[in-house]
């Protein structure tokens, strides 16, 4: 994953990168085409059972679903950036065969529900964001480079009703910048009919000030490298904004998505010289992504 | 570079290591099936169907629920099940507290569902005569999430689901089986139902099919409609041999 989102390309540097992204983007589509055009409620492969079982765990005998597929993601260089990148993104699940995947914000960080009452859901959170080198983009030079970070934390959602969903995560870094960083999500889900849905609604987040300085804040010598004014940021409410996605399942084994997340970024991120000389803070992400599913048995 | 595929070699004879070990240590549950030869055969699936209406629904999403205990669906559950194990197993007939079975729910607290001992072993042990028999086969009902969606729903049911544009209804036999070791009352093997092969439906981890509104518990008596009936009774007759060959209990089909 870490491998896709390095190898992006700089959309505003070349078509060719655009051009190897598509050629790229319709060869792993080919290839997974190329797989048996059963149907995801069909069995394309049959497995072995296996050579032995966990005490503990559930066997993994029956019949399983697995979906491969690409997407592209535009999104803005680094948070606070007016320029934009395409990246590649790898897609990949495999769940018991029948099931569909629970609805999932583009924003929601990696979770698991421990909890689960249905309608109300809560477990542990993990997002790793990945570091910001000043030498990948001419605007931080003199800026220093900010170190991978890895949070952890927890989520709470509850769906009042089956087509709106509300989340709350609440993540602290463990490795890199330490702040701690809440992110508030709804969404009003819509299956227009059984292929298609729509969902979207607004997002609102808030950042500590050791979450929001190491990328905000430019100390001294930061500001002597970079011909930024010093500027001290503190944390606070961080971003507000609005997302919406789309998916639609052409056929049992084809589904293709899409995506679009806004955010306006407030107080002293949105202060930041970095964003109000170098910057800007609108921030915008599409995506695009289609994915093939088919079944194997495990017997 | 050469540390890198020193590091490759040693984590792939490790990773042989641990799972030739593990090869030794746990047995497989057809390996354990080998040496059974009576068993019991425990249903407690067919007390009562749901009605549930999911999706673009407005405000009120409450499930109700029917009792369909006339339906004697856990008797023809018993009496399939006896049918397809007999070409491997002496199978005997056995009483139990279906209730006591029934009851049974899994805790919301996913980590304690894992750690704490199956709920129904004690049931086996105590609720169910003759004891020494080989192994006990319990078929109860399942949980699946439904959809995208958060709701689940359980055992026998009938969903009417709405989008923007049209609705449709689904009827599903959600269950699990468990086979327990008649002398240590571990289990040997378990899995839920798995949906059958030639639905066109998504949505649910078990057996399930569309049906049109005459389906429908909302549209009369639902014990009388005989369309829910059959079809009810079709979805468990064309899912419980394949789940049983799944497992290893029964013929491959």
């Amino acid at each position: 994953m870490k491998c896709a989102v390095q190898a992006g390309l700089r959309l505003s540097t070349s078509g060719r990168a655009h051009r190897t992204f598509l050629a790229a983007l319709l060869i792993a589509l080919g290839t997974i085409g190329a797989l048996p055009a059963s149907a995801s409620a069909q069995t394309a492969f049959t497995l072995p059972a296996p050579p032995f079982e966990m005490p503990m765990v559930p066997s993994v005998s029956g019949t399983w679903t697995v979906m491969v597929g690409v997407g592209g993601e535009y999104k803005p260089d680094f948070e606070g950036a007016n320029r934009a990148m395409l990246s590649p993104v790898p897609i990949f699940s495999l769940r018991r065969a029948g099931s569909t995947e629970q609805f999932r914000g583009p924003r929601d960080s990696a979770s698991i529900a421990f909890l689960d009452f249905g309608d109300l859901r809560a477990g542990p959170v993990a997002k790793f964001v990945a570091a910001r080198k000043q030498y990948n983009y001419s605007e931080l030079n003199g800026l220093g480079d900010v170190k991978a970070a890895v949070e952890l934390g927890g989520f709470i959602e509850y769906y009042p009703v089956d087509w709106f969903r509300t989340r709350v995560e609440l993540r602290q870094g463990v490795v890199g910048p330490n702040g701690t960083v809440a992110d508030f999500s709804a969404d009003f889900i819509v299956p227009v009919i059984q292929r298609l849905m729509i969902s979207a609604g607004p997002r609102f987040r808030w950042e500590s000030t050791q979450a929001t300085s190491p990328y905000f804040g430019i100390d001294a010598v930061q500001a002597m490298a970079s011909g930024l004014p010093v500027f001290d940021a503190k944390g606070g409410a961080h971003s507000y904004g609005a997302g919406a996605q789309v998916s639609y399942r052409i056929n049992p084994q084809w589904e293709v998505h899409s995506y679009v997340e806004y955010e306006r970024l407030l107080g002293d991120a949105a202060a930041s010289p970095l964003v109000t000389l170098r910057g800007s803070p609108n921030q915008t992400t599409f995506g695009i992504g289609a994915s093939y599913s088919f079944d194997i048995k495990i017997r | 570079m050469r540390r890198c595929s020193r590091c490759v070699s040693f984590a792939t004879i490790l990773l042989v290591a641990v799972s030739v070990g593990a090869c030794a240590m746990f047995e497989t549950g057809q390996t354990k099936l080998q040496g059974i030869k009576t068993v019991g055969v425990i249903s407690a699936v067919g007390d009562e169907m749901s009605f549930s209406r999911m999706g673009l629904t407005g405000l009120n999403q409450s499930s109700q629920s029917f009792p369909i205990g006339s339906w004697g669906l856990d008797d023809l559950i018993v009496q399939q099940a006896t049918a397809a194990l007999s070409g491997r197993f002496q199978v005997q007939a056995v009483s139990y507290q279906r209730a006591a079975f029934a009851a049974i729910k899994d805790s919301p607290v996913a980590p304690v569902n894992l750690v704490r001992s199956d709920p129904f072993k004690k049931l086996v042990q105590t609720e169910v005569s003759p004891q020494g028999l080989d192994a006990y086969i319990v078929i109860t009902k399942a949980k699946s999430n439904f959809g995208s969606g958060a709701r689940k729903v359980e055992g026998i049911g009938f969903v009417s689901y709405s989008t923007l544009l049209t609705s449709y209804n689904q009827i599903h036999v959600l269950y699990e089986i468990r086979v327990f070791d008649g002398k240590s009352f571990e289990i040997i093997e378990k899995m839920a139902a798995p949906p059958l092969e030639n639905v066109a439906t998504v949505g649910l981890t078990g057996p399930s099919r569309l049906v049109d509104e005459s389906f429908s518990p909302s549209t009369g008596d639902p014990v009388r409609n005989e369309n829910l009936h059959g079809a009810i009774t079709d979805l468990i007759a064309r899912s419980l041999s394949s789940t049983l060959s799944d497992m290893h209990l029964a013929e491959v089909r």
